[in-house]
């Protein structure tokens, strides 16, 4: 979960009213707009996936104007990811949990479609433990995907009729057929 | 002649008065014919100078400035008439017209962020970038020439002075003084409390609850509730320095 360069962050990350939720609809909007494009862009950069409204990282807190998000508005922000099809809660009505799609699952099983077909992996079965990590895709663009895009990219894939997913006795045996 | 002191004598003074009444007609139309004349002189002598210099006019916004008092001081408006002989000369028409335009769109671009108030200096660097680095550059001074103009033609735009600030104001509505007192009190820190502004302007809390909303209503302000001690603060996007506007 590291970067290998700095990550830039936008103007309004250094002006503390953004840190708060704006009672004016037009401001409001603007400021979850930027918020949802920063979101996506942190995740993208840092390669994360899942994300919590109240945990201490440089997204919600920014300690040079001793600001921070509070996560009512963190959650808020995140809705309206999920509204446009950018974001999913993995905990239902809790909202604790947020799965980020920094990339739209449709590129993500584009990529993985890609993978297989340069690898000849028709006709083969894996699992999808192997497909997350593992020496199957190191160095390639699905290394350290998280399993839950990865479940949902396959899914996709399940539905255009390029895969067949299976489930075993444990999430460990869960596995995917290529067609 | 027999001495008449009587009528005769008042028809001497009328006579005397009415001499001297035409006589100082003379000298003031010959001393006008000659100051039109000296006018003139100026003018042509203005016109072969603009010529002379169309490049320099054009190019450097200081010398630009200076040409601009210089015509004030005889009395000439170069951007008097579009289509006159200045802006045939110096296309100088075009110019402030072609700014205009462009910062009606600097200020259309970022109305979402201020509210509509844009500081002065912040206009030209946005003006600038729309304008290219290949251009003619613009100081704040043609801005002001160019605002006056749009000013005429209606349409809301305007020149604000906040404390020692000068902002253009591209939205119609009232910007009244409680306003802009307001703004000028928070325009060193960039933010006020109603407290602050309270104690500060010696306002009642109602009369300040209500230009604050009034502000926030139209995208001029920002509440911050996240101040260590959770009184709540207004910002102004319009006040924040220039390095930390959105390019």
């Amino acid at each position: 979960m590291g970067s290998s360069s700095t990550f830039s962050w936008p103007y309004f990350y250094q002006y503390p009213p953004y840190f708060t939720r704006q009672p004016v609809k037009e401001t409001a909007d603007r400021q979850s707009g930027l918020w949802g494009s920063l979101i996506l862009a942190y995740c993208k950069h840092h390669k994360l996936y899942v994300l919590s409204p109240s945990e201490d990282i440089p997204l919600w807190v920014n300690k040079d104007i001793n600001r921070r998000l509070a996560p009512e508005a963190a959650v808020s922000f995140l809705d309206d990811l999920v509204a446009a099809g950018s974001a999913l809660w993995l905990d239902g009505g809790a909202k604790a949990r947020c799965l980020v799609l920094w990339r739209r699952l449709p590129d993500v099983a584009a990529a993985i479609a890609s993978w297989a077909a340069s690898y000849g992996m028709a006709d083969s079965v894996m699992l999808l433990d192997e497909l997350a990590a593992g020496p199957a895709v190191a160095g390639t663009e699905l290394e350290g995907l998280h399993r839950e895009v990865l479940l949902r990219a396959l899914q996709v894939l399940e539905a255009q009729g390029k895969v067949k997913l299976f489930k075993g006795a444990t999430p460990e045996e869960e596995g995917v057929k290529f067609l | 002649m027999r001495r008449r002191p009587g009528i005769a004598g008042i028809q001497r003074d009328v006579a005397t008065r009415e001499q001297y009444r035409s006589a100082g007609e003379e000298v003031r139309r010959a001393s006008l014919q000659q100051m039109k004349a000296q006018l003139a002189t100026f003018k042509s002598s203005l016109e072969a100078f603009a010529l002379q210099h169309k490049a320099d006019i054009r190019a450097d916004p200081v010398f630009r400035a200076q040409f601009h008092t210089m015509c004030a001081n005889i009395g000439v408006d170069p951007l008097a008439s579009n289509k006159g002989m200045w802006a045939e000369l110096l296309g100088f028409g075009d110019f402030y017209y072609e700014l205009g335009v462009q910062l009606v769109e600097a200020c259309l671009a970022s109305r979402q962020l201020n509210g509509g108030l844009m500081e002065l200096g912040a206009l030209r660097a946005a003006v600038e970038r729309r304008r290219g680095s290949r251009s003619d550059p613009v100081s704040e001074d043609d801005i002001v020439r160019a605002v006056r103009k749009l000013k005429v033609l209606g349409g809301g735009i305007d020149i604000v002075t906040i404390g020692r600030g000068t902002y253009i104001r591209s939205v119609p509505g009232e910007f009244n003084t409680d306003k802009n007192k307001v703004m000028e009190l928070a325009q060193a820190a960039g933010y006020i409390s109603a407290g602050q502004l309270a104690s500060t302007a010696g306002w009642s809390s109602q009369r300040c609850e209500r230009v604050l909303a009034e502000l926030l209503k139209e995208g001029m302000a920002m509440i911050d509730d996240g101040a260590p001690d959770k009184i709540r603060l207004y910002w102004f996007p319009a006040l924040m320095p220039q390095q930390q506007q959105q390019q």
